[in-house]
């Protein structure tokens, strides 16, 4: 399967009557974005409004709490939609062109529960540990529809489609912009793969999802992968939006919709294939909580690198605790596959760095990559402008009560960041 | 020999009082309420069960929300022993060692958040079994 991914670099965004990307530029109207959200009915019964703002690197800008980060994408040629399942149908995606306006994404906040969720800062020491302080933000803040307290589920839907909503009507906007650069991307089937890349070591991507309840869902093609059997994809098609993030817990590990656009494992993967390896395909598993659900997804998981011949695997988590059993179970027994398996986490290895990092562990989990520490403090100064609220930040992830000083500065752990330890490695902070 | 359980040797230990408004008749499992219990003492009972052989049936440190964040844990072990379980054992006494790890948070939670961390503990539980948590909310005790 082959994909062309045209890059239209967005060096900023602007309000203005007009929709349109002209040099670099998207100019936007927010009220054609809004009426394009409200044309779904589950956004229109659950959001009673929209407001919307921009935030541009290195200003004093504090942006919390934050649901989910989408980069807006448009298909040009080749199967389905952006997000097939949920915003366009079914269709297979992955193969064609795509373009991608780079350099920006659309940034959901509001509450949702009265906890959780995440910060981005976009100077200071906070905006070194997000990737979202580096790109231009189209902020869009939902308030729930009165009486969502007992329909959060709803609300949580609502809120999600909202913000593919908001991507897609940006994206669109690309589709007959010329991009500044193009990529191609292309995995084989497994006897042709073997015959062009004879000699090559064959590796795949174990790709975990957050599969656990309300605001630890991960949906493929529009399938809650909860009831999911463990199954191959073809990285190009998470390019084009096959795997959407419901997940709004533990800001740090979450891998937002951004994160799974532009997974950097099979950014690097893609790097080397034909080079020092011939990329196979993508794995997705998933990580319940009932136990059985584990060994089923694991022995899946096993069982498809034995059938696909793998040399070697590369497996990441997403979350905190429960997963780390999924992430232990994998490593353990794709090894004992003969499959050669490396391991991408984060860790919370407590305040001092001192106590042990992981939930579970295993010897044949034996080459591990961190993303970071999530009990690391930091104190975050105070910005100019809050685009959300800071009414949580005390219960925050990674918060404590005080959390919020007097002065508007916060002393919290880095869990409260978004994306400041991402468990596919899509960050600044490892160790050696 | 170990047999797959069936609801019927589902014994879930709460101290989140959603659990039993939302699911109490609703199924062939059995409701432990435990109110006085906190979130440590939950992970103790249970993994007291399974060094004298119940079965676990969901992972302890189901969620992403912190042990010291929420003071409600659900889980379920089986109703009646069935022999002991290595896998489980470690499982429970290092979901208590992650447990300890973290420091406490000292704050008291208004109600609003209290009870978006029962939603959660609920809906995690509902997921692990199958549950359909809305349908539960929908008719709460």
């Amino acid at each position: 399967m082959k994909l062309e991914l045209g890059f239209i670099q967005i060096n900023d965004i602007q309000f203005s009557k007009e929709c349109k990307v002209e040099s670099n530029t998207l100019y936007i109207d927010p009220d054609a974005v809004k009426a394009f959200m409200y044309e779904d009915d589950d956004v229109k019964a659950w959001v009673k409004d929209f407001s919307f703002d921009i935030a541009k690197p290195g200003e004093s800008v504090r942006i919390t709490p934050v649901k989910d980060v989408i980069e807006p994408r448009v298909k040009v040629e080749g199967s389905g939609g952006v997000f097939p399942g949920v915003i366009n149908k079914v269709d297979t995606v992955g193969s064609g062109k795509t373009h991608v306006l780079r350099g920006m994404a659309v940034v959901t906040a509001g509450k949702i529960v009265g906890f959780q969720e995440g910060i981005i800062d976009m100077s200071g020491p906070g905006a070194e540990y997000t990737p979202f302080s580096k790109l231009n933000d189209f902020v869009v803040v939902a308030e729930p529809a009165e009486g969502y307290q007992d329909h959060k589920h709803d609300y949580e839907h609502a809120v999600r489609i909202a913000g593919l909503r908001a991507a897609t009507f940006i994206g669109e906007l690309g589709r007959n912009v010329k991009p500044d650069e193009t990529q191609e991307f292309e995995t084989y089937g497994i006897k042709e793969g073997i015959e062009k890349l004879p000699g090559l070591p064959r590796v795949a991507y174990v790709h975990m999802l957050q599969t656990q309840g309300l605001l630890h869902d991960t949906y493929v093609y529009g399938v809650d992968a909860k009831r999911t059997l463990t199954t191959i994809i073809n990285p190009t098609e998470t390019m084009d939006g096959a795997i959407l993030s419901g997940n709004c817990v533990s800001a740090c590990d979450k891998n937002t919709t951004y994160h799974h656009l532009n997974n950097p494992v099979v950014a690097e993967l893609f790097a080397q294939h034909g080079k020092k390896i011939n990329y196979v395909c993508n794995i997705i598993t998933n990580e319940n909580v009932y136990l059985a659900d584990k060994q089923r997804s694991s022995d899946w998981t096993a069982k498809l690198c034995r059938l696909l011949d793998l040399d070697g695997a590369i497996v990441s988590q997403e979350g905190f605790g429960n997963p780390d059993t999924d992430l232990i179970m994998n490593a353990k027994k794709i090894a004992l596959q003969g499959v050669k398996t490396t391991i991408i986490t984060d860790e919370y290895a407590g305040q001092d760095g001192k106590s042990q990092s992981l939930a579970d562990a295993d010897p044949l989990a034996d080459a591990v990559v961190t993303g970071g520490n999530a009990n690391q403090v930091i104190i975050l100064p105070k910005m100019d402008k809050v685009i959300g609220t800071l009414d949580y930040v005390d219960v925050i992830a990674g918060g404590h009560a005080g959390s919020l000083r007097p002065d508007g500065t916060i002393e919290a752990e880095l869990q409260i960041i978004t994306g400041a330890t991402n468990e596919m490695g899509f960050n600044r902070l490892s160790a050696r | 020999m170990a047999l797959m359980g069936s609801e019927r040797d589902y014994l879930i230990l709460t101290n989140n009082p959603l659990v039993p408004a939302c699911m109490e008749g609703k199924g062939k499992f059995t409701i432990r309420f435990l109110a006085e219990k906190n979130f440590r003492e939950i992970l103790v009972l249970a993994r007291d069960m399974v060094y004298a052989g119940h079965t676990l049936y969901t992972h302890p440190m189901a969620g992403s929300v912190k042990p010291n964040e929420t003071p409600y844990k659900s889980l379920i072990v089986s109703v009646e022993p069935h022999g002991f379980d290595g896998t489980h054992g470690e499982l429970m006494s290092n979901a208590i060692a992650v447990f300890d790890k973290f420091t406490p948070i000292g704050w008291e939670l208004e109600e609003r958040i209290l009870k978006d961390f029962q939603l959660i503990d609920y809906t995690l539980l509902a997921g692990a079994i199958n549950f359909d948590a809305q349908a539960g909310l929908s008719n709460k005790k």
